[in-house]
């Protein structure tokens, strides 16, 4: 397994490619006063100024994890996650930027969302709880709790847009999306489509 | 029949997309010639001997319980075993083996590979998972032919597992008392048939002689007997 150190936070150990993105309690270390200009310049057109994205395809970051933040545009920069939207918008931040911009949405206060398929929600329900045992689709509270707020290794999914959530299923689904490989593309490709959007609207439920 | 497809037919797959399924390794196993079901090798003899923390198992064991449960207590239904209170070399062993293929288990290879733990992870686990409390909410079997279970159980199988089903670690014989049913039936059966490639061989030669519904009766005796902590 490769290791890679930043050295805008001290002692966060991050895997790349890998599932952990810190191997203890670390938290980053920022200053979101100097995030501030960054997120009006370019972040704030995609996901909102307190990070709670109105667009359904763009992901809300408002109380997210600052590693899992950190982590991912990391990731943008390197290419192990590649998007034609984020990929340009990470080139241009330094080490310091990302740690800054990470503790800002992480100290948002998030939004829930809107599920726009309320029909779906017992099965999403389901499914997040206890997964499937026909197919091995494991819960997913085992890895992002039963509040969806995730843990210092695994995202916060609560209130995600579905359209958003949906969409990294896909992605990891195809090997579009890499981070966390195993586990995600496995779940990926054992959740049926149905399954998928269920989960997706009750996540987006989730206060 | 492979044993990948056997499962794969039996798991009844209601998913996408099966193919990574069968992408696991396979290890020489109880079929190749001069196997030694307990022979230590280099990677098993350093995790026995690493001094484990089980305080980092409990994190690392995070992403095994969105199948086995957040108290280790498995998933009868899905055929996940309870793993609470389990022997560490036990589990250290049948982690390795399902890693390298020794113990052919598609549904759980991606969750056991070492991008998902790494190696020096799988001791921690082990060690958290013997301490926690093991439940007795098992699942049993139908209790229709316990004393014949139980006769075979004690001519049997009390020598390795033990007379209370307590199992022995320092053997990597497994603990088996209030074990869920289910799975009892069916690894039985696969160390039976062969399908089990890591399996003891004197157990393997003990079964043989087993019928079906004597498998049925040991397990649901075993299944029944009190949790040993």
């Amino acid at each position: 397994m490769r290791h890679r150190s930043l050295q805008a936070i001290a002692g966060l150990t991050l895997f790349a490619g890998g599932i952990a993105f810190s191997s203890a309690a670390e938290t980053v270390k920022g200053d979101p006063a100097k995030a501030a200009p960054i997120v009006e310049r370019l972040c704030m057109a995609c996901h909102g100024q307190d990070g709670n994205s109105l667009v359904p395809s763009f992901p809300k970051l408002a109380g997210q994890r600052p590693e899992y933040l950190l982590h991912e545009m990391q990731e943008y920069k390197t290419k192990h996650r590649d998007n034609e939207m984020m990929s340009p918008v990470v080139l241009e931040l330094s080490a310091a930027d990302m740690a800054n911009l990470a503790v800002y949405f992480a100290a948002q206060k998030p939004v829930p969302g809107t599920p726009t398929e309320p029909g779906l929600l017992a099965l999403g329900k389901k499914i997040y709880l206890e997964g499937n045992s026909e197919s091995g689709l494991p819960s997913c509270d085992g890895c992002h709790e039963e509040n969806g707020n995730g843990s210092a290794r695994f995202p916060r999914i609560a209130g995600q847009n579905p359209e958003y959530t949906l969409e990294q299923f896909h992605l990891y689904a195809t090997g579009k999306r890499k981070f966390g490989k195993k586990i995600m593309v496995t779940v990926a490709e054992r959740i049926t489509e149905q399954e998928a959007k269920a989960v997706a609207e009750y996540i987006s439920s989730m206060p | 029949m492979k044993p990948t497809l056997i499962f794969l037919a039996l798991a009844g797959m209601a998913g996408l997309s099966v193919a990574a399924e069968t992408a696991q390794p396979h290890a020489a196993g109880i079929e190749s010639k001069g196997y030694l079901w307990n022979k230590p090798n280099k990677t098993l003899t350093r995790a026995l001997k690493q001094k484990a923390d089980p305080e980092k198992g409990k994190i690392a064991y995070e992403e095994c319980r969105g199948c086995h449960k957040a108290d280790a207590s498995g998933r009868p239904d899905a055929g996940y075993p309870q793993l609470a209170g389990q022997h560490t070399e036990v589990l250290i062993k049948q982690m390795l083996d399902t890693r390298s293929g020794r113990r052919d288990n598609p549904r759980m290879h991606p969750f056991i590979e070492a991008d998902a733990i790494p190696t020096k992870s799988i001791p921690d686990v082990a060690a958290y998972l013997h301490g926690l409390p093991v439940p007795d909410t098992n699942l049993k079997g139908a209790g229709k032919n316990l004393e014949h279970g139980k006769a075979l159980y004690d001519k049997d199988c009390g020598n390795c597992h033990g007379a209370a089903g307590e199992g022995n670690g320092k053997e990597f014989h497994p603990k088996v008392a209030s074990q869920h049913y289910p799975y009892l039936y069916r690894e039985s059966m696969d160390v039976r048939d062969g399908i089990r490639r890591n399996a003891d061989t004197k157990m393997v030669k003990i079964l043989k002689s087993y019928s079906d519904e004597d498998i049925a009766a040991v397990s649901d005796y075993m299944s029944r007997l009190p949790p040993v902590q």
